[in-house]
C-alpha cells in the first residue's frame, strides 16, 4: 500500500485543530488522494461517534462528595473576619427589611429584589457568581444557589 | 471595606482555567467549584470509560476532584488543569481496578490489521443504542492505558504532548498507542457502520 505524506496532518482537520487554510488545502487534496480520503472519512466518523456520545452525558450530583472529602463545605479559612462580621450585620439589615410590609421573597426562598435594592450588599463584587449552573448540560445535579455567600445565609 | 470586597473578580464562563487554578490555590473555594463544574462531565465520562461501571465512576470522580483539591498547590502549569485532572483520574481508575500501570503496554494485542479497511461515510454515522453497545464493547477490548490515551485524544481533545506528560511516555509512544487503538477500534466497528465507502 502506498503512503501519502499528508495523511498524518488529517487528524488536525478532523478534530478542528487545523487552520482554515490548511484544512481547505487538505480537503481539496482528499478529492484526488484515495488514501487521505479514506483516512479522513474514518477520522471524521470517529469524531462523530465521540461527539454524539458526549452530547448525551449526564452526571449525578457529585459536588457534595467532593466538598465533604475536601472540607469545602465551610467558608474559606482565610476569609477576612471583617467580611463575616459584615455579612452578619447585613443579615440584620435584611431581617429588618423582611419584617417590613414591602419585603418580598421569591419562591425559592431567596431574598426578594426589593429588599436587597436598598442594601449596600448590591455591590456587585459581593455576590457570588453562580452562572455556571445554567450552563451545565441537562441532568447535571447542581442546585442553583441564591446569589448570596454561604456564610451570609448561615448567619441568618 | 468595599474596595476589599471588590478585589475578587466575578467568575464567568470566560474566566480561563489558569486564573481559576490560581484563585483556588489561594483558598477560594468558589474557584475550585467552578473548575469542578467545568470539567466534571468529561472526567466522569473518562472514568466510566476506564472503569466500565457507572457507580464506580461516580465515586472515582469524587475521589479524583478531592485529590485534585488536595494536590492543587503542585499544579504550577496553571493552564493545564484538564490534562492534569485527567491524569489524576487515570491513576484513580487504575488503583480502583488494581491495574499496575507499567505492565499495560504489554497486555494489548499488537497485531496490526494489515488489510485495507473500507471507510464509513462520516455524515451517516449515527450512534444509536445498538452502535453504542458495539462501540463500548470495542473500547473494552483495549488495554486500560491504550484506551485512556485514545480517550484523552479523541474524546477530551488533549494534545499528544499533554498525554505524554500525563503518562510519562514519549510522544512517539503516545502516537503509536493511539494509532494502534484506532486501528483496533475501526476493525471492530466497521461491520456496524453504515454507508461504507471504499
Ligand atoms: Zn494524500
Amino acid at each position: 500500500m502506498s503512503r501519502c505524506g499528508r495523511t498524518a496532518h488529517l487528524e488536525a482537520v478532523a478534530l478542528g485543530e487545523a487552520s482554515p487554510t490548511l484544512a481547505a488545502e487538505l480537503r481539496a487534496h482528499t478529492k484526488s488522494c484515495a488514501l487521505c480520503r479514506h483516512e479522513l472519512n474514518w477520522l471524521e466518523s470517529e469524531s462523530a461517534l465521540f461527539r454524539q456520545r458526549a452530547g448525551r452525558d449526564e452526571v449525578a450530583q457529585l459536588w457534595k462528595g467532593v466538598a465533604s472529602r475536601s472540607g469545602l463545605e465551610t467558608p474559606p479559612r482565610d476569609w477576612p473576619r471583617v467580611l463575616v462580621a459584615m455579612a452578619a450585620a447585613a443579615a440584620l439589615v435584611l431581617m429588618v427589611g423582611n419584617a417590613a410590609p414591602r419585603a418580598s421573597r421569591s419562591a425559592d426562598g431567596s431574598p426578594g429584589d426589593e429588599t436587597l435594592e436598598s442594601s449596600m450588599l448590591m455591590t456587585p463584587a459581593f455576590f457570588v457568581e453562580e452562572e455556571s449552573c445554567s450552563k451545565l448540560p441537562s441532568g447535571v445535579g447542581f442546585q442553583c444557589s441564591p446569589v448570596v455567600p454561604a456564610s451570609f445565609l448561615a448567619s441568618r | 471595606m468595599l474596595r476589599l470586597l471588590q478585589r475578587t473578580p466575578a467568575i464567568t464562563p470566560e474566566t480561563p482555567d489558569g486564573a481559576l487554578v490560581q484563585r483556588a490555590q489561594k483558598g477560594e473555594s468558589a474557584a475550585f467549584k467552578a473548575l469542578f463544574e467545568r470539567h466534571v462531565v468529561g472526567v466522569r465520562r473518562f472514568l466510566r470509560d476506564l472503569l466500565r461501571q457507572g457507580d464506580l465512576a461516580d465515586d472515582a470522580t469524587q475521589e479524583t476532584f478531592a485529590r485534585a483539591h488536595a494536590q492543587l498547590a503542585k499544579l504550577t502549569d496553571y493552564d493545564r488543569f484538564k490534562p492534569w485532572v485527567l491524569g489524576i483520574a487515570r491513576n484513580v481508575a487504575f488503583e480502583a481496578r488494581r491495574v499496575r500501570q507499567h505492565d499495560v503496554l504489554e497486555d494489548d494485542d499488537d497485531s496490526t490489521p494489515t488489510a485495507v479497511i473500507p471507510s464509513p461515510d462520516p455524515e451517516r454515522v449515527l450512534l444509536d443504542a445498538e452502535l453504542e453497545k458495539h462501540f463500548t464493547e470495542a473500547m473494552g477490548t483495549l488495554s486500560g492505558n491504550r484506551r485512556a490515551a485514545l480517550l484523552m485524544r479523541l474524546d477530551h481533545g488533549l494534545a499528544y504532548e499533554e498525554i505524554a506528560a500525563a503518562f510519562g511516555w514519549s510522544i512517539p509512544t503516545v502516537k503509536n498507542e493511539i494509532h494502534r487503538a484506532r486501528l483496533k477500534l475501526r476493525a471492530q466497528l466497521l461491520p456496524h457502520l453504515t454507508g461504507e465507502r471504499t
